[in-house]
């Protein structure tokens, strides 16, 4: 039992020493040439295709979900018009960048430990060392530059599907006309709480790309052990994307940066 | 010339080459033979400096690998090519792309040079009809035989195979021993094969090392080693022979 719980130890602190050595090696390379332009653009149409979908439909799950509560709380209280705002609000100010950051985080952050990981195993890492070519360079810093750049208009793409699925949902069930619905969200909405959100989105991709990243390319072991490296992946990144959300919301309220 | 001398090379729990000395003669085939785990791979990675040993001294063409710059070491690395064991190719790229990707990346020739190139070393491995085809669609002997243009493509001097027909049937073990040899005698290239293959050895080697508790307890020469007597005779011949009557035996 000792040594299991040893080892598990061993474990997380190889997974924080792996993706805290990520760090520095990305800053290294970052500035240094050559810049890898094309796979790049690579990753951006790949990261794009592959999480696109899943954080579509989970913004429209979250945009009904809190329709229908702001909704049947609002009719209790005789504010139902102002269920669309309040949801509005809640989805820019909160629930989309998170979730989106956790899907991000279980999509995209698993993809790259698992691809690294298996590069690593099958020695394509090393591979690409004897043909003079920095694997860091040609395959974290893409990856991690994509995944900020990608994370950012995913959350704006779905941001613009929770509003429409929460601005048919108040019309459909709680009959709060269209036009209603935009005046009050016009009403309430502020500049600064989109840039916020994209601003925190942006600042999560980092970390979870990174983490993800570093955790396949320091990989050591077989398949058993790239297995728990990708639960290692998505709990390390939950934590992180659970984390920034909590530090940026508690700055923002002592900065009131985003106040309305 | 590959210079390895008094190489010591250990894993946080376990001694792996202790005071491991040999010479790589120019444009012979070494094979570097022993048990698996004894360290043939690592052997092969301190020699391309992907690891660091903690002592000792490995030097390619008078150039020192062990602890040398990084830009020195990308200079030595040109020098060699490397078969890894199940060939390391990209799985997001094609035949061709994978063969092409270290000149294309490195910017070294115009597209259609790079073209004709890689046309030239999928012609040589006998793979120019697969040039379209995924990794995966490939079996383990084409990987490998991809891995080598590949790893030729930057034309080096020295080629290092890590268990080259490693879990390969023996036909494809066979088409693979005919590359080597064919390699060697067309390119006058420089081989050190690391296997525990006893058939490949006996096919290609010109030089064989045989490794023993992290050092080279023999070097000899093909005709040596399989003379009936000599270290590798006995442990890879006689040795397997009486183990398989043993068990044969303990069956009946």
């Amino acid at each position: 039992m000792a040594r299991e719980k040893n080892e598990a130890t061993g474990e997380w602190l190889h997974a924080g020493k792996s993706a805290t050595s990520m760090y520095g090696n990305f800053f290294y390379w970052l500035f240094r040439e050559p810049f890898p332009i094309r796979q790049l653009g690579n990753q951006i149409v790949l990261v794009m295709l592959d999480a696109v979908a899943v954080c579509t439909v989970t913004a429209v799950v979250i945009g009904l979900i809190l329709a229908w509560t702001a909704g049947w709380n609002g009719m209790k209280f005789s504010v139902v018009n102002w269920s669309g705002a309040a949801t509005v609000y809640l989805l820019l100010s909160e629930a989309v960048t998170m979730f989106g950051g956790l899907i991000f985080a279980a999509k995209i952050g698993t993809a790259f430990t698992v691809e690294i990981g298996s590069m690593q195993l099958s020695g394509q890492l090393d591979a690409l060392r004897l043909m003079a070519v920095e694997p860091v360079q040609h395959i974290v810093i893409p990856r991690v530059l994509a995944s900020v750049i990608c994370l950012v208009f995913l959350n704006m793409i779905s941001q613009g599907a929770a509003i429409v699925a929460a601005m048919v949902a108040v019309r459909w069930w709680f009959d709060v006309s269209f036009t209603i619905f935009l005046q009050h969200v016009f009403q309430i909405l502020r500049y600064p709480i989109l840039t916020n959100s994209y601003i925190r989105s942006a600042i999560m991709a980092f970390f979870v790309s990174i983490n993800a990243c570093g955790l396949g390319f320091y990989f050591n072991g077989g398949a058993v052990e790239l297995g728990r490296t990708t639960t290692k992946s998505i709990v390390l990144n939950f934590i992180f994307v659970i984390s920034i959300d909590c530090l940026y919301g508690v700055m923002d309220q002592l900065t009131g940066w985003s106040s309305i | 010339m590959i210079r390895i001398s008094d190489l010591v090379f250990a894993f946080p729990a376990r001694s792996v080459l202790r005071d491991l000395s040999l010479t790589i003669q120019e444009s012979l085939t070494t094979v570097v033979i022993g048990a698996s785990g004894i360290g043939k791979s690592v052997l092969l990675k301190c020699i391309t400096g992907l690891l660091d040993p903690q002592s000792g001294s490995i030097t390619i063409d008078g150039d020192e690998v062990v602890r040398a710059e990084r830009k020195d070491l990308l200079r030595i690395r040109r020098k060699t090519g490397m078969l890894f064991q199940e060939g390391a190719l990209f799985d997001s790229m094609t035949v061709f792309e994978n063969v092409a990707f270290p000149l294309s990346y490195h910017k070294m020739y115009s597209t259609a040079e790079i073209q004709r190139k890689v046309q030239a070393y999928l012609d040589l491995v006998g793979m120019e009809e697969y040039a379209h085809a995924m990794p995966r669609e490939l079996s383990g002997g084409m990987k490998r035989k991809v891995a080598v243009a590949r790893a030729m493509i930057l034309e080096p001097r020295y080629l290092l195979y890590d268990e080259p027909t490693a879990g390969l049937d023996p036909s494809s073990s066979a088409i693979i021993e005919a590359m080597i040899m064919r390699l060697q005698a067309e390119r006058y290239i420089t081989s050190l094969v690391v296997t525990h293959d006893i058939d490949l050895t006996r096919y290609i080697a010109d030089r064989i090392a045989l490794l023993e508790d992290g050092h080279i307890v023999a070097l000899m020469t093909r005709e040596e080693a399989f003379r009936e007597g000599s270290p590798v005779y006995e442990h890879f011949i006689e040795n397997r022979e009486k183990i398989r009557q043993e068990k044969v035996s303990e069956g009946q």
